[in-house]
């Protein structure tokens, strides 16, 4: 494995609420993202994975401890210093697929490499090597509305990964997706990340999902209570997920 | 819950969203009610019968053009409207709602939103009509007494003109949502406003659009005689469908191409801005070729307004060159008249001009006139420098003329050397024509003076009568009376010999007051288009800076750049500010040049004051469009 650091979290906390009356959602999270890693956080509902990945994406600050994004701590950035990380380090998949619905699919992937500033050629080639990656090439001119939703999604992973960010953070990507679709977009993902093009970083509530990554960690009460790591085979990581979810009980939806 | 109840429930908690459309509604209302109320007032009756005669026919005109204005301004803001409710109302086909009925809502719904604005134009239409009148006649520089007292007339007049238009677009939009379908009304907001044609179609669009208002154009500026005024009306239908074809062939095209090039597209912020404008285009066309339009009668009416106001101070020059003129079969009255005159006041200056008066039988002309008379270039010459007037005429060779005629406010002939004039069987061709005011009042309304060469005269002078006209000018306008008065003993031996006598009072108001308002009226126009075109446009922005909002928080969350996301809406904002400028400024050369020479006023200066003017207010529109844009997308 690659050890190069590209997140770290260090005792990392996330309070809510009034002084007096605050609610804690990150309790003291360590994580260490390392370059071509593929994390699934998985846990029930409210155990704080939504305030993780917005914490470790800069979208949201946290109350205590250090996020580092390579090398930069991220707590002592300003909002400006902030967007231009995300811009040139992050990429986003949402599970909503955020597609811009003015523009075409290629339009959509190329967009963030065209306000980079990068020449009109390199996007054009940049955007059809990703899309024929993702399977897309026949969709490229087609507008979001004339696509399903898998093709969306599979389009969104294109525009998070045009601009070669160190991290990808994806948030429910399998959400709205039907089964095949859903293993559709994994598949492309696992693909990128195993050719080590994309480090990924997924919130995932879906078992299935979560297994095709490489190392799934468990979040509860704002805490990570375990991690599995993945075995040879898919089908057997896939069951020791479910068991490990079954032992901690709670609503994983 | 009954259809009625639920349209009512509808825009009640709506109103808000509806109230720009309401206040633009009531606005076309309150401009209309206040011309209307213009006509049916007592305050134009006090300039005089005639300057009311005069009025009314301008008002009516202008009536005419604003209900064009609200017909489309109507067009427009309904259509925006039930584009917007479309997705809105289309949600109740899953509650079991027919079409029928959802457009029935749409109607009562779009109904009270054209009440409402009824209601609030007529209120605040009566409420400014003094205000209106007292700055409309202000501007003019007229003294008359305004009343307050609202008249019931011009308000039944306005209500039913906006009402007969409104209904036709209530009725348009049931229609509309009657034959929608479910599909289409639920995505209505999203796919809609995208041109979807084939490139050969649009090229073929735009081709008629330039060919349209290049028929437009040559119209426009085609010299010649009475035809002039149907091709002035046909220029105005031409050019109005021209923009609108231009603008839905040129821009689609356009934007398409730069779309599907995408080397040049994928440059900086680019992509971003160019599929805004492509994803709203058939708004966007529309609406820049209705400000288009607009902003150009904006400025016609401004270049209108002045010409008149030019026009009106020239002939009020014209008439008071001199304050007495003598007209005598007599040679030797020059001595006697001036020691009449000094009398009472000093002579400014005088001239004289021996001139040959022809019977109408004995000329014909391309046009007629009241009086025709002939003289030699050389006595003219010797008059001008009399008188202390301009003289740049070249003598006219044998069976030549210059025609020196009177100042009228609008004139059809527009070719100054096509006319020919046959005097006793003889025909002369016209070389240059002045309104230089040589003969001053009895050139302006009874004498059109040939001036032939001085050897071509010496052979006419016999086939007419000889008459001689002094001209005086007195020192002291004061001393009119008296002097007028102590002249009267020239008048009174007319039984002896011929004398003719004309006095302008140089104190006295004219007849043509009616020109002072119409230059109000035009500058008053001008601000209804200036500022109707530049709400229409901010309008636009606004609603589309809400649609906005949520890709922008995309981008925003996604990590780009704030500052390239500021430039994109910058460059989008620019682009449709500029576009209908762009053509306006192309349409405008032409429209006013056709008013240069309708009014033979050189109006080159106003022409590129009153652009100036657009430009400055549409800039600052600009600034407020993109601050407001910025703020409302959460930039």
């Amino acid at each position: 494995m690659n050890q190069n650091k590209v997140a770290e979290v260090k005792n990392l906390i996330r309070n809510y609420g009034p002084r007096g009356f605050q609610t804690k959602v990150l309790k003291g999270i360590d994580l260490t993202v390392y370059q071509n890693d593929f994390i699934a956080i998985m846990g029930p509902s409210g155990s704080g994975k939504t305030t993780l990945l917005n914490i470790l994406s800069t979208i949201d600050r946290p109350s205590q401890g250090t996020v580092m994004l390579g090398e930069q701590d991220i707590a002592g950035l300003s909002n400006k210093e902030l967007s231009r990380l995300r811009r040139d380090k992050i990429g986003f998949i949402f599970q909503d697929y955020n597609l811009l619905d003015t523009m075409t699919l290629q339009d959509n992937i190329a967009l963030p490499l065209s306000l980079n500033g990068v020449s009109g050629g390199e996007c054009v080639r940049k955007a059809q090597e990703l899309a024929s990656m993702f399977g897309l090439s026949e969709h490229l001119k087609k507008y979001p509305w004339q696509l399903s939703g898998g093709q969306k999604q599979r389009g969104a992973a294109c525009r998070a990964l045009i601009t070669d960010p160190e991290i990808i953070f994806a948030d429910e990507p399998t959400g709205a997706l039907d089964s095949r679709s859903g293993r559709e977009l994994l598949e492309c993902l696992k693909r990128v990340n195993e050719r080590g093009q994309a480090t990924i970083l997924m919130v995932t509530h879906d078992p299935f999902c979560a297994s095709w990554a490489r190392d799934v960690y468990v979040l509860s009460d704002g805490l990570i209570r375990c991690r599995i790591s993945a075995g040879a085979q898919r089908r057997e990581f896939y069951d020791r997920i479910i068991e490990v979810q079954t032992s901690m009980g709670g609503d994983f939806s | 819950m009954r259809m009625t109840g639920l349209a009512f429930m509808n825009f009640r908690n709506s109103f808000k969203n509806c109230l720009s459309l309401v206040a633009s509604l009531a606005f076309t209302i309150v401009i209309f009610l206040n011309f209307q109320n213009l006509i049916y007032s007592d305050a134009l009756i006090q300039l005089g019968e005639k300057n009311k005669r005069n009025m009314d026919t301008v008002i009516q005109v202008i009536s005419i053009v604003l209900v064009c204005f609200m017909f489309f301004f109507i067009w427009y803001s309904t259509n925006v409207f039930l584009t917007r409710r479309k997705k809105e109302i289309g949600i109740y086909i899953f509650m079991g709602l027919t079409n029928q009925r959802i457009g029935k809502m749409y109607m009562i719904e779009t109904a009270l939103i054209g009440l409402s604005a009824l209601g609030f134009g007529i209120f605040f239409g009566i409420v400014t009509t003094g205000l209106f009148q007292m700055i409309l006649l202000s501007l003019s520089e007229l003294a008359v007494e305004i009343s307050f007292r609202p008249v019931f007339t011009p308000v039944l007049v306005t209500a039913l003109a906006y009402l007969a238009i409104y209904v036709i677009f209530v009725i348009k939009g049931y229609v509309d949502i009657v034959r929608s379908s479910v599909l289409s009304m639920l995505t209505g907001a999203r796919q809609n406003e995208y041109v979807r044609q084939s490139r050969a179609l649009l090229f073929l669009r735009a081709l008629a659009g330039v060919a349209v208002l290049a028929s437009g154009f040559y119209l426009a500026v085609k010299k010649g005689g009475p035809e002039v005024l149907e091709n002035a009306v046909g220029a105005v239908v031409l050019v109005i469908l021209g923009v609108y074809l231009l603008f839905g062939g040129l821009l689609p095209l356009v934007f398409q191409w730069v779309a599907g090039n995408k080397r040049f597209l994928y440059r900086r912020e680019r992509c971003l801005w160019v599929n805004n404008m492509i994803f709203r285009m058939k708004k966007n066309y529309r609406t820049w070729a209705m400000v288009c339009v607009l902003v150009l009668c904006s400025v016609t009416a401004l270049a209108t307004g002045f010409a008149a106001r030019m026009r009106y101070e020239n002939m009020e020059k014209f008439e008071k060159v001199y304050t007495f003129q003598l007209l005598s079969d007599q040679s030797d009255l020059d001595e006697r008249a001036r020691k009449l005159i000094e009398e009472s006041t000093q002579i400014a200056y005088s001239s004289f001009l021996p001139i040959t008066t022809l019977s109408e039988s004995q000329i014909r002309t391309t046009t007629r006139y009241t009086g025709y008379a002939l003289t030699s270039y050389s006595a003219l010459r010797e008059l001008a420098r009399e008188a202390h007037l301009d003289f740049d005429l070249t003598e006219p060779g044998a069976q030549e003329y210059i025609k020196v005629s009177n100042v009228i406010l609008f004139s059809l002939y527009t070719d100054v050397t096509a006319e020919t004039a046959e005097i006793e069987g003889k025909v002369f061709r016209q070389t240059q024509r002045t309104q230089a005011p040589y003969l001053g009042y009895l050139q302006q309304r009874h004498i059109t003076l040939f001036v032939l060469g001085d050897q071509e005269y010496e052979k006419m002078r016999s086939i007419g009568k000889q008459l001689y006209i002094y001209n005086y000018s007195i020192a002291d306008p004061n001393a009119f009376v008296s002097a007028r008065e102590a002249l009267g003993e020239l008048v009174a031996q007319t039984d002896d010999y011929y004398v003719g006598r004309v006095s302008v009072d140089p104190l006295s108001d004219g007849e043509r007051n009616w020109v002072k308002v119409l230059y109000s009226l035009c500058v008053f126009m001008f601000m209804v288009f200036i500022l109707a075109s530049a709400s229409i446009m901010f309008m636009k922005l606004y609603n589309d800076s809400f649609e906005e909002r949520e890709r922008y928080l995309i981008m925003e969350k996604m990590g780009f750049d704030a500052g390239a996301l500021g430039r994109s809406i910058g460059k989008e904002l620019a682009v449709a500010y500029a576009l209908p400028l762009l053509v306006m400024g192309v349409a405008s050369y032409f429209s006013v040049h056709a008013l240069q020479m309708v009014m033979s006023a050189d109006l080159g200066m106003i022409h590129l004051v009153s652009v100036l003017v657009v430009v400055t207010v549409f800039l600052v529109c600009y600034g407020l469009s993109v601050m407001v844009y910025r703020r409302n997308a959460g930039v």
